[in-house]
């Protein structure tokens, strides 16, 4: 497993506050562990703050944060922009 | 009637801790953890260092909660149990929730505040209105209990609980619910909470000697010691509880509601705008002086309360003044503004239960201008057939409830 895939399965445990053994790179945020659209929003910031430095930060625009469906689309999204 | 009582307080969580505190004359002041108070005038406060919200609601729900909403939906837990109430056997539509606050969640509006300004508009919570918002007082206590009747929050700083028991009472009279969750929560012990207090002289600075800093009518009390808590009653007519068998500690027997129109922090120097709330509620319990054996007072420990407050007792209680047992149960609990009221609502109700007053701890050094029986440093055992409760808030509202003893 990836360092980033560890991470943010971390966050999700605790953003969504479901036990860490039941959140897979496959969980569904809506479907699977019961997370809300402001859920999402508030998992998206926390994302971001997490994989953010000074000189490389991230950011999860809105509509890229609705396209998340499960953890792993915010895997892939992070890999994609050079998350570290 | 008030047939269950649920606290979440600085002297204990439940009704037997918080009883055994009270009586007993522990004080709930202590050094501040919650953030490191060192640069702080004020480094005391009457916190609730041993909850924990997962005990009382799922985790995911008390992540969405500022830490008043979740004492609020402890405290209506707690109650529901203390009263034996089965809610699926009664309408939902006819539960009301009837819970004030003075600040809502202004530590909630600190912290975000300061997110905004160190990672801009994009990191501000989703969920920040709908922690910070006052109303998820009364509103997160309805989804988490599932009361469908009427869901109200009004701010009234700390005469807000006081209001929470007349409105609660009109409510159940006027036919709008059956039974309501009643009551008060105020969590905002943090560096803005308490700087702005600090700043107006309002808390008491005695850093070094946190059990002894409230000391109301004492010649020495320096202010009030900021306190956090929730304490929600549930509150049902005489026919709901006879129908189900309820115990009742207390009847609720009317209530008295007027402001000074003087300033936003001092109370009128003779006390008159208090003077006639308490005359108001005695008149709408159809109480005379002499009937009354015990007042709750608002008691803050400030100096220009305990003073003010002494003459309104005297103008409205006359030659029957020297005879009443007065105490201030924030001498031991600090002073929890929007919760402060229902706080001082559930000690009345068991001390009228029980036979035995709460007394004013650190009450050593008389001072002149408080001149009443204020049940110094020990509880006292004594009758207490009706009984008045103070709640005098900043902006001089002034709120006065009248409970009385029920013949079994």
């Amino acid at each position: 497993m990836s360092s980033i895939e560890q991470r943010v399965l971390a966050i999700v445990a605790e953003q969504l506050r479901v036990p860490s053994d039941e959140v897979t790179a496959e969980s569904h945020l809506l479907d699977d562990l019961n997370a809300d659209s402001l859920d999402v929003v508030d998992l998206t910031i926390a994302i971001e703050e997490e994989f953010s430095s000074d000189d490389a930060p991230i950011e999860i625009s809105e509509d890229a944060a609705a396209e998340m469906r499960t953890v792993q689309d915010i895997i892939t999204y992070l890999e994609d922009h050079g998350a570290a | 009637m008030i047939t269950g009582i649920g606290p979440v307080t600085p002297l204990g969580i439940g009704v037997d801790a918080f009883w055994a505190s009270l009586r007993g004359g522990v004080s709930g002041v202590r050094p501040i953890t919650a953030f490191d108070p060192s640069r702080m005038k004020v480094r005391i406060a009457a916190d609730v260092p041993d909850f924990e919200p997962e005990q009382f609601m799922g985790a995911k729900a008390a992540r969405r909660m500022a830490r008043f909403a979740q004492m609020a939906v402890a405290a209506a837990q707690l109650a529901r149990a203390d009263a034996g109430l089965d809610l699926d056997a009664l309408d939902r539509s006819r539960l009301a929730s009837v819970i004030n606050t003075g600040g809502g969640g202004v530590t909630t509006i600190a912290a975000e505040t300061e997110t905004l300004g160190r990672g801009g508009p994009g990191r501000v919570r989703a969920l920040f209105v709908p922690m910070m918002a006052p109303n998820m007082a009364s509103c997160q206590v309805s989804i988490e209990l599932g009361l469908q009747g009427p869901a109200i929050t009004g701010a009234a700083a700390c005469a807000s609980s006081i209001y929470a028991f007349i409105e609660a009472k009109q409510i159940i009279e006027y036919g709008e619910a059956d039974l309501a969750f009643v009551g008060g929560s105020e969590s905002n012990i943090s560096e803005l909470g308490i700087a702005g207090l600090a700043n107006m002289h309002a808390l008491s600075r005695r850093n070094d000697d946190p059990p002894a800093a409230s000391r109301p009518f004492d010649a020495e009390r320096d202010g009030f010691v900021f306190g956090e808590g929730g304490v929600v009653c549930v509150v049902e007519s005489l026919e709901a509880a006879r129908a189900r068998g309820a115990r009742i500690y207390a009847e609720i027997l009317g209530g008295g509601r007027t402001a000074d129109a003087h300033h936003v922090t001092a109370p009128l120097p003779d006390g008159s705008g208090a003077a006639k709330a308490m005359q108001r509620a005695l008149d709408d319990a159809g109480l005379r002086a002499e009937d009354v054996d015990y007042i709750c007072a608002h008691g803050t420990g400030t100096p220009l309360n305990d003073a003010s407050e002494t003459r309104a007792i005297h103008a409205v209680f006359g030659e029957h003044a020297p005879r009443l047992l007065v105490s201030s149960t924030k001498s031991m609990t600090g002073h929890l503004m929007g919760a402060a009221g229902a706080l001082g609502v559930a000690a009345t109700a068991l001390a009228i239960h029980h036979g035995e007053v709460p007394p004013t701890i650190n009450l050593h050094t008389p001072d002149p201008d408080c001149d009443l029986d204020y049940v110094p440093n020990r509880s006292r055992v004594a009758p207490v057939r009706a009984a008045l409760v103070n709640g005098f808030g900043f902006g001089g509202q002034n709120g006065v409830v009248a409970l009385g003893r029920v013949a079994s």
